[in-house]
C-alpha cells in the first residue's frame, strides 16, 4: 500500500441495497448519495469508529468499507484510488443514449 | 439444531460419525463428512436407517453428490438427512437429491418445505426424486399424438 | 392477446409450456428471495448466490443483469423486448459480451423480478448466467448456417441447455462451469479455452459425435483443454457430462478459489486419472436415464432445421457495380460479409464497434434498428458472437447493398470485423467491482487510432483484447495482442501479450512481452507493435504469423523504445 501523506483521511461508503447505487455515511448517520456530505474521519481511530458506525447502520446497504480520501487546500475531499473516484463520479466516458443511432 | 421433515417422522438414532462408525458398522446410523466415500456404505445400506450428509457451509454442494449416489447408486432407502448450512432455498435441489430430513435453524424453513414441492412444476433432468422429466412428457405426449 | 411471433415461422428451438411454466416458476421463487432480502429475512451472504444465479450482479454503480442469450440465437422479437427493457429498466443500452450475453448495468434490485419476467414474455431468462453452475452455454454464431458446418451445435446446447438448468447436484460446484459446443472444424466456438468444449465431427463410418476437450480456460491461469473423449456418440452426451461434473463436484478444490475450476483439478490429478474416474463414472450411468431417445434428439432437431430460403442470385450487378464504386462497400463486403450454406446468401456481420465506441455497447433504437433489418433481410434471426457483434445469418447477396445502408445508419457498417479495431474488451473499472483497471477507454483511444479503413486493412487480421484483470473477460489470452490492465499502488498499468490465437488446432496463450506500459503509452506501444509487424511481414502473413516466425525481440525492442 502506498503511504497516505495526508493523514488516513477516510469516509464510510456502501451500495444501497434496493438499487446499488453508492452512498456515503453522512455526519447524522443517513446514508446519502452526496459525496460531499459525507462525514469525515481524521485519523485512522475515528476510521475504525466511522466503520463501526457505518456496519450498526447497514440494515438498507451492502457491506460498508472505509474509503481512503484527500483533502485539497479548499477544504474539498476526493477518494484517493482511480476505482472509488469513479464511483464518485461514474464512468469516464460518455456511454452511448438510448435514443442514439451512433456514438459519437 | 431443529429437525424437519415433510411427514414429520425422523428418526431419533444417534449417528456415529464415519470413523467410529467403521470400528461399528453394525450401528444403523452413521454422519459423513462430505469427502468420506459414499461407496464404502455399499454392503451396508440395507441396514442403515439414517445417513447424515453435512453442508459445511450452504455454498459446498459436495453432499448433493453424495445424495444421488446413495439414493440411486447404491439404493439406499432410509432416512437421509442434511446438516450444516441448509437454508430454505435449497430445498427444491435438496429434494430431488434424495434427502428428506433437514436440520436448519432458518426462521420459517418449515413453511418453506411445506410449500417447496409447490415451486416448480417442470424439471428438465433425472434425479433421485423419481419426476418425470419434461423431456419424457414431451415424448410421451408425442406417442399420443404422434402428429405433433 | 394476438401475437406475431406465434405466426412467424422460426428456424430454432422455441419453447413449449414446460420451458414456459418453468421460467415463469423461476421469476416468481426470486420475486420472493427479492422480498425476503429487502425485508431482511436474508443477509446478503445467503442472498447472493440466488441473486447470482438469477444473473444479478452488484457492480460499482449498480446492480447489473446479465441475460442469458443461449446459443447466441434471438429473434427479432426478442432483441425488441431486450431494446425494451434496457429502456425501461436500464438506462437504454446494454453491453453484449463475449460469452453470448446481454449485460444490463443501471438495474435495481426492486426492478429485477420484473425485469426477469418481462424475459420470459419472450422465452429468454437470466437463470445461471452467474454462480457457481453451469453457465449459458456457447457455440458459434454461424451456426446453421456456415459453409463448413458438419452438424449444428445449437441442437445439442439446447439440450445441455435443459439438462442443466436447475441441476438439483451441480447448483453449488467449487466454481464456475463454462460449457461450448462446436460443429464445424473451423472452430468460432473457442472449445479448448472452456471447463468442457465439444466438437461435433464425424469419423471414418460417417458417423457423427463428440471430441471432449475438458479443463480449458483462461482466467489467473490460462489452460488448453485436454480431449478426454475422442469420440462420444451423440446419444451419450447428457451421461457424460453428469459424469464428468460429477466427478468434478466431487473432487474439485473448494480450499482456494484460485484453484477451484475443474481445469486445476486436471492439471493437479493429470488428464490420464481425470480420464479414469470421468470414464468409470460415465460407465455407470451410461445406460440410465441420461440417455438420449432419438425421438428426443429429433424432435428438438426438427426445431433447428434450416429455414427454407427461396432461390437468389448468386451473381447481382448492382454488387458488383457497388463495390467498384464504393470502396466502404467493397471493404465491408471483405470484412463483414462471410459465406453461406447457400449460393444466393451470405452470412453479414453488423459491427458493434464502430470508430471510439465502447465495443459490444448498444443502444435501445440500435437494437430495434438491427431487429428491423433482420426482418426484412435475414429471416427475423440474429446472433450474438463471442466477439461482440451481431450477426444476420441469411442474408441474400441481392440485398447486401440495403443490409449495408441499414447498418450504417445505425453506425453498425463499420468495415472492421476480424481488424484491429474490432476489439474485444470488458467494461472493466468503469462498471465492475472485480477490475483493477479500465478497458473501455484503451479500447476508444485504440479504435481511433487505427479508424481509417483502408490502413486497417492494410494491417490486416489482428485481434486485440482487453480486460481490466485477471479474471480475463476480454481473453486477452487469447489476442494476437493481448492487454491486461493491472493495478500499480493505485495506477492503471496495461500488460501487452502477444501471440495468442483460438483458432482451431492453433490455441495458443499468448506470451507477456514485458514491463506493463502507462496508460497514455498503450496507443504508442500498440502502433509499436503494428509498425514492427508491417516492416517484417512477409506477403500473406498475418500480425501473428509474423510474430511466430520472428519471435518477440523485434516487437519488443520497439515497444520499449517507443513508450
Ligand atoms: S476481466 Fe475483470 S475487470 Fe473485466 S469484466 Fe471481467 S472481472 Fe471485470
Amino acid at each position: 500500500m502506498a503511504k497516505n501523506l495526508s493523514g488516513d483521511l477516510s469516509v464510510a461508503s456502501a451500495n444501497r441495497l434496493v438499487d446499488g447505487v453508492v452512498v456515503f455515511l453522512d455526519d447524522a448517520g443517513q446514508w446519502t448519495t452526496r459525496f460531499e456530505l459525507a462525514a469525515v474521519a481524521r485519523d485512522k481511530r475515528a476510521g475504525e469508529i466511522l466503520l463501526e458506525r457505518a456496519r450498526a447502520e447497514a440494515f438498507d446497504v451492502i457491506d460498508p468499507f472505509l474509503v481512503a480520501v484527500i483533502e485539497d487546500d479548499d477544504g474539498r475531499f476526493e477518494p484517493i484510488s482511480l476505482r472509488e473516484k469513479i464511483r464518485v463520479s461514474g464512468l469516464t466516458f460518455d456511454a452511448i443514449a438510448a435514443d442514439a443511432v451512433r456514438y459519437a | 439444531m431443529p429437525l424437519f421433515s415433510e411427514t414429520g417422522s425422523t428418526t431419533i438414532l444417534e449417528p456415529l460419525p464415519f470413523a467410529d462408525w467403521q470400528q461399528r458398522p453394525a450401528w444403523p446410523a452413521v454422519s459423513l463428512a462430505n469427502t468420506d466415500p459414499v461407496e464404502d456404505l455399499a454392503p451396508h445400506v440395507g441396514r442403515l436407517r439414517l445417513i447424515v450428509l453435512s453442508f459445511p457451509k450452504f455454498s459446498d454442494g459436495r453432499a448433493y453428490s453424495q445424495a444421488r449416489l446413495l439414493r440411486g447408486r447404491l439404493g439406499y432407502t432410509g432416512e437421509l438427512r442434511a446438516t450444516g448450512g441448509v437454508l430454505q432455498d435449497q430445498l427444491p435441489f435438496m429434494l430431488r437429491c434424495g434427502f428428506d430430513s433437514f436440520e436448519s435453524d432458518q426462521k420459517g424453513f418449515g413453511e418453506a418445505l411445506a410449500k417447496t414441492r409447490t415451486l416448480f412444476s417442470v424439471v428438465y433432468q433425472p434425479a433421485e426424486d423419481d419426476r418425470a422429466t419434461a423431456s419424457l412428457l414431451r415424448l410421451s405426449r408425442r406417442n399420443v399424438h404422434p402428429a405433433v | 392477446m394476438p401475437d406475431t411471433h406465434f405466426y412467424q415461422p422460426k428456424h430454432f428451438y422455441q419453447y413449449d409450456d414446460y420451458d414456459r411454466a418453468l421460467v415463469g416458476e423461476r421469476v416468481e421463487q426470486f420475486r420472493d428471495q427479492v422480498r425476503r432480502r429487502i425485508a431482511g429475512e436474508l443477509t446478503e451472504e445467503q442472498f447472493k448466490p440466488l441473486r447470482l444465479t438469477n444473473g444479478l450482479y452488484l457492480q460499482l454503480h449498480a446492480y447489473m443483469l446479465r441475460i442469458a442469450i443461449p446459443y447466441g440465437t434471438l429473434s427479432s422479437r426478442q432483441l425488441r423486448k431486450l431494446a425494451d427493457i434496457s429502456r425501461k429498466y436500464d438506462r437504454g443500452y446494454g453491453h453484449f459480451t463475449t460469452r453470448q450475453n446481454l449485460q444490463l448495468n443501471w438495474i435495481k434490485l426492486q426492478d429485477a423480478p420484473d425485469a426477469l419476467a418481462a424475459l420470459a414474455d419472450v422465452d429468454m431468462h437470466a437463470i445461471q448466467t452467474s454462480g457457481n453452475c453451469i453457465r449459458n452455454v456457447t457455440a458459434d454464431h454461424y451456426a446453421g448456417a456456415a459453409v463448413d458446418e458438419i452438424e449444428d451445435p445449437r441442437i445439442w446446447c439446447e439440450i445441455v441447455r435443459q439438462w442443466s438448468t436447475l441441476h438439483p447436484e451441480f447448483s453449488f460446484l467449487p466454481r464456475k462451469f463454462k460449457i461450448a459446443i462446436t460443429g464445424s472444424p473451423n472452430d468460432r466456438a473457442a472449445v479448448r479455452v472452456h471447463d468442457i468444449g465439444l466438437r461435433l465431427w464425424a469419423n471414418e463410418a460417417g458417423e457423427v459425435g463428440f471430441e471432449v476437450i475438458v479443463g480449458g480456460g483462461l482466467g489467473r491461469t490460462p489452460m488448453i483443454g485436454k480431449t478426454l473423449r475422442e469420440f462420444l456418440p451423440r446419444d451419450e452426451l447428457l451421461a457424460y457430462l453428469e459424469a464428468t461434473l460429477r466427478v468434478y463436484n466431487r473432487y474439485g478444490r473448494r480450499d482456494n478459489l484460485y484453484k477451484a475450476r475443474i481445469k486445476i483439478l486436471v492439471h493437479e490429478i493429470g488428464a490420464e486419472k481425470m480420464r479414469e474416474e470421468v470414464e468409470a463414472e460415465y460407465a455407470a450411468i451410461k445406460d440410465g436415464a441420461l440417455k438420449l431417445p432419438a425421438e428426443t434428439i429429433e424432435a428438438i432437431a426438427r426445431q433447428f432445421a434450416p429455414p427454407p430460403l427461396p432461390h437468389r442470385p448468386a451473381v447481382v450487378a448492382e454488387v458488383e457495380g457497388l463495390k467498384l464504386e464504393d470502396r466502404d462497400f467493397a471493404l465491408w463486403l471483405k470484412s463483414n460479409v462471410a459465406p453461406h450454406r447457400m449460393a444466393g446468401y451470405r452470412i453479414v456481420t453488423a459491427s458493434l464497434k464502430p470508430a471510439g465506441a465502447p465495443p459490444g455497447d448498444a443502444s435501445a433504437v440500435q437494437m430495434e434498428g438491427v431487429a428491423d433489418i433482420a426482418d426484412a433481410y435475414s429471416q427475423g434471426e440474429i446472433r450474438v458472437s463471442h466477439e461482440q457483434n451481431l450477426v444476420l445469418p441469411h442474408v441474400a447477396v441481392e440485398d447486401l447493398p440495403a443490409v449495408w445502408r441499414a447498418l450504417g445508419r445505425l453506425g453498425f457498417a463499420e468495415a472492421n470485423v476480424g481488424k484491429i479495431t474490432d476489439i474485444i474488451a470488458c467494461p472493466g473499472l468503469d462498471y465492475c467491482a472485480l477490475a483493477n483497471a479500465r478497458s473501455i477507454p484503451v479500447a476508444q483511444r485504440i479504435s481511433n487510432h487505427f479508424a481509417e479503413l483502408a490502413r486497417q486493412h492494410d494491417i490486416g487480421d489482428l485481434k486485440i483484447k482487453i480486460s481490466g484483470c485477471i479474471n480475463a473477460c476480454g481473453h486477452h489470452h487469447v489476442g494476437h495482442i493481448g492487454i491486461l490492465g493491472v493495478d500499480k499502488n493505485g495506477v492503471e498499468l496495461y500488460q501487452l501479450s502477444l501471440g495468442g490465437d483460438v483458432d482451431f488446432g492453433k490455441t495458443a496463450i499468448g506470451a507477456i512481452l514485458g514491463p506493463a506500459v502507462t496508460a497514455d503509452k498503450v496507443v504508442e506501444a500498440v502502433d509499436a507493435l503494428v509498425h514492427t509487424y508491417l516492416d517484417a511481414r512477409s506477403d500473406g502473413e498475418r500480425f501473428v504469423d509474423t510474430y511466430r516466425r520472428i519471435g518477440a525481440q523485434p516487437f519488443k525492442e520497439r515497444v520499449y523504445a517507443a513508450v
